[in-house]
């Protein structure tokens, strides 16, 4: 087991085992919970935007270091408001190939094409407060925070014009992340939130010398995220 | 006297340029153009089945002269401290009992006459020590780093063995928006016919040839090389007008690694076949020097050439010349101008490896000059060609071809004149001839002279990629190269084979 993956996995035992308070139960939180502990099950798609760690680099190829990614999952309530969540993003863009030379960047006009798919497993907890009068509906507008941390595997492919197999880069790595966020019933089966993520996936890039990366000496492919979610489920 | 006056004597005028001329050597000395409307060039084939010649080395020199020093006398290049008073500049030439003749055309220096009898060296090392002197040479002569041995795409191993067949998948030989000015013996680039007046002269061996007086001499562009729009600015620094024809064959070749028609169904490839040239000629040769051509390659003809070459919008310079002896502070100040202004040069390295190796004088000062690159040459079996220089300056190489290992066809194929037409002096004086510019065959040359080409060939094409500095242009030349010999840059190889591709590719995010 790396590092990443035992620091991504101890970041899930820890939130896995966080005390919770009882103040949820069977209270018309959301997602609501009876008097015995039940599980929920929910889908969810999001779109956001991503600035990458790797800012010189991103920029450098593509005119910018961040740019949208679109995703989904699927996300299980466990009891105590903890969720278990597993979603796949991805983020698509084509710029150009470089030649980076003290400070400055020439643009090759070589047409080339970063994809990265990360699929992360998410542990968190979700603070639904105090509770609520049973008369009131279980839907209610109040905002719910959540927080979260997680491994991640984040597949990176990198094409490029008049490339052959051995110049494309198709290759996983792994990483964590942590979030953060709030969550706003709609109606009984939906949800919208804000989340907020940070992820890092060190060691992805900067590794050989023909990146511009190793020339920027950045090495990281993670980056931080803000996504709209919408989830649907119970 | 008119240069139109004398045509019109000799001929009853078909078309005139150009005037008599005062010397290097002091003698007066003409040619004329006779008509711009001649047949074409005539291919004779490849000349795959003669015997190999050597490169040529640093003191090749085949023409008897009055002086076998590897300098003018009479005259010396000095460069003043930037304002330093004219009335100093005179007294410190009358002292020396020395005048000026003031800064030729394309300079910021002088050409200083000092007494015939007196030492060039040691008149240039008195001035060099006055405090208002930036610098002061002789004016030594550059030659051609090469010889031609005499002898299609499936020939030029020198492509595949750089890759270039990808590499031109990237950039499809650059475009007419980049010019690439050849620093040479000139360039076959017009059908014309141009009268000389050919004297009588020797060899170095002492066969003495006779005078054939005023003679028609046929020149012819090189089939091969493309229509007449793709040669801009010519500029001759030997005859000193627009008119750089080749009487040699050395810049013709060159010029054909570096931007030959290709995919045209004739011949052979180049490295960026939608350049344009710029046919600069700063080297005489033979015939220059049999028709008694007004200017030598000298350093500061060479200087004055480099500057024109850059003023008149080339981007790359390849200088497939050089010469040893004392620094040459003039030209390395002028290849500093290029490269400030915004051009890649590409200079040999010089083939005297197995003469000494002794320091190519243009070479040396490549890695004090991000922008300018020093090639040396590799065979076909990619390694160091027998006569490729080695030292602290060599920063890449290229195929130079080693006919040594790899016989004729080991060298790099080209198309250029067929000596037959050229070289008429070597049959002896018996059966000696004018000779004809207007013959052409494949010809097989090796040298440091034809691996800098493809160094040449390969900026343009990352200019037009993208790459604007010259700097850059040397870093991604020298970044991407592929190692050969010890690893890590070395004397022998420099950073390695120039790797066309990576370099035309660049870096990618991580890749």
């Amino acid at each position: 087991m790396s590092r990443v993956q035992a620091y991504g996995a101890a970041v899930l035992a820890l939130v896995l085992l966080t005390p919770t308070t009882s103040h949820a139960q069977g209270r018309g939180a959301y997602p609501p919970s009876g008097t015995t502990p039940q599980l929920t099950f929910r889908g969810f798609g999001d779109v956001g935007v991503t600035v990458f760690s790797a800012r010189q680099s991103f920029r450098a190829i593509l005119g910018r270091p961040a740019g949208p990614l679109f995703g989904g999952g699927l996300e299980l309530g466990l009891p105590k408001h903890l969720f278990l969540s597993v979603g796949a993003s991805r983020f698509r863009r084509t710029g150009h190939r470089v030649f980076a030379f003290q400070g400055k960047v020439f643009d090759l006009n070589e047409p080339a094409t970063i994809t990265v798919t990360p699929l992360e497993i998410t542990a968190g907890y979700r603070y639904t407060g105090p509770a609520q009068p049973a008369t009131r509906a279980v839907a209610s507008a109040r905002l719910i925070p959540y927080v979260g941390g997680g491994v991640g595997w984040h597949k990176y492919t990198e094409t490029s014009a008049h490339s052959s197999d051995a110049d494309d880069v198709h290759a996983t790595f792994t990483g964590y992340q942590v979030v953060g966020g709030v969550e706003m019933p709609l109606q009984k089966w939906m949800a919208l939130a804000a989340e907020a993520q940070f992820a890092s996936v060190p060691n992805a890039l900067g590794q050989d010398p023909n990146g511009v990366s190793s020339v920027f000496n950045e090495h990281d492919l993670g980056g931080f995220t803000v996504r709209v979610k919408v989830a649907v489920g119970r | 006297m008119p240069f139109s006056k004398l045509i019109g004597a000799l001929t009853g005028a078909i078309v005139a340029i150009g005037a008599v001329v005062t010397a290097q050597n002091g003698l007066p000395a003409f040619r004329a153009l006779m008509s711009d409307v001649a047949p074409p060039g005539i291919d004779t084939g490849v000349r795959g089945a003669d015997a190999p010649r050597e490169p040529r080395p640093y003191n090749y020199d085949r023409v008897s002269r009055s002086s076998s020093l590897p300098y003018l006398r009479g005259s010396i290049i000095v460069k003043f401290k930037p304002g330093t008073a004219m009335t100093s500049q005179r007294a410190m030439l009358a002292r020396a009992g020395a005048s000026t003749m003031g800064a030729p055309p394309y300079s910021d220096f002088e050409i200083v006459t000092i007494a015939a009898t007196a030492d060039p060296e040691l008149a240039a090392q008195a001035f060099a020590a006055q405090p208002d002197v930036e610098y002061a040479q002789a004016r030594y002569r550059m030659h051609p780093l090469f010889v031609p041995n005499d002898p299609l795409y499936s020939m030029q191993w020198n492509y595949p063995a750089i890759d270039m067949e990808h590499a031109w998948d990237v950039n499809p030989g650059a475009s007419s928006s980049v010019i690439v000015a050849v620093l040479d013996s000139g360039v076959a680039f017009r059908n014309q016919v141009v009268r000389f007046n050919i004297p009588a002269w020797s060899l170095t061996d002492g066969t003495r040839f006779p005078a054939l007086g005023p003679t028609d001499i046929p020149f012819a562009a090189a089939p091969d090389l493309g229509a007449a729009d793709r040669f801009v600015s010519p500029r001759d620094f030997i005859w000193d007008d627009a008119n750089p024809v080749d009487l040699d064959g050395h810049g013709t070749h060159v010029s054909g690694t570096i931007g030959q028609s290709t995919n045209n169904g004739i011949g052979v490839a180049g490295m960026a076949f939608n350049v344009r040239i710029m046919p600069v000629k700063v080297i005489s040769s033979l015939w220059d020097d049999v028709f008694g051509s007004p200017f030598e390659g000298t350093d500061d003809v060479v200087a004055r050439g480099v500057r024109y070459a850059v003023d008149n919008g080339a981007r790359v310079l390849n200088m497939s010349i050089g010469r040893q002896g004392p620094p040459a502070p003039v030209v390395q100040d002028a290849i500093a101008y290029a490269v400030r202004n915004g051009a890649f040069v590409a200079v040999a390295a010089g083939n005297d490896f197995q003469v000494g190796n002794g320091v190519e004088r243009l070479a040396e000062f490549a890695p004090q000059i991000q922008g300018m690159v020093a090639v040396g040459a590799i065979g076909r079996d990619r390694l160091r060609a027998y006569y490729s220089n080695s030292g602290p300056y060599i920063e890449i190489v290229a195929p130079g071809g080693n006919q040594r290992s790899g016989g004729t066809v080991g060298g790099i194929l080209q198309q250029t004149y067929d000596f037959s037409g050229v070289d008429t002096y070597l049959n002896g004086a018996a059966r000696y001839r004018a000779p004809r510019f207007d013959m052409f065959a494949y010809q097989f040359f090796q040298g440091t002279s034809m691996a800098t080409p493809h160094v040449a060939g390969l900026a343009a094409l990352l200019m037009q990629q993208g790459i604007t500095s010259p700097a850059a242009i040397e870093a991604a030349i020298e970044g991407f190269a592929t190692d050969l010999g010890p690893s890590g840059r070395d004397d022998q190889y420099g950073y390695g084979l120039i790797n066309p591709r990576a370099s035309l590719r660049g870096l990618g995010l991580a890749k």
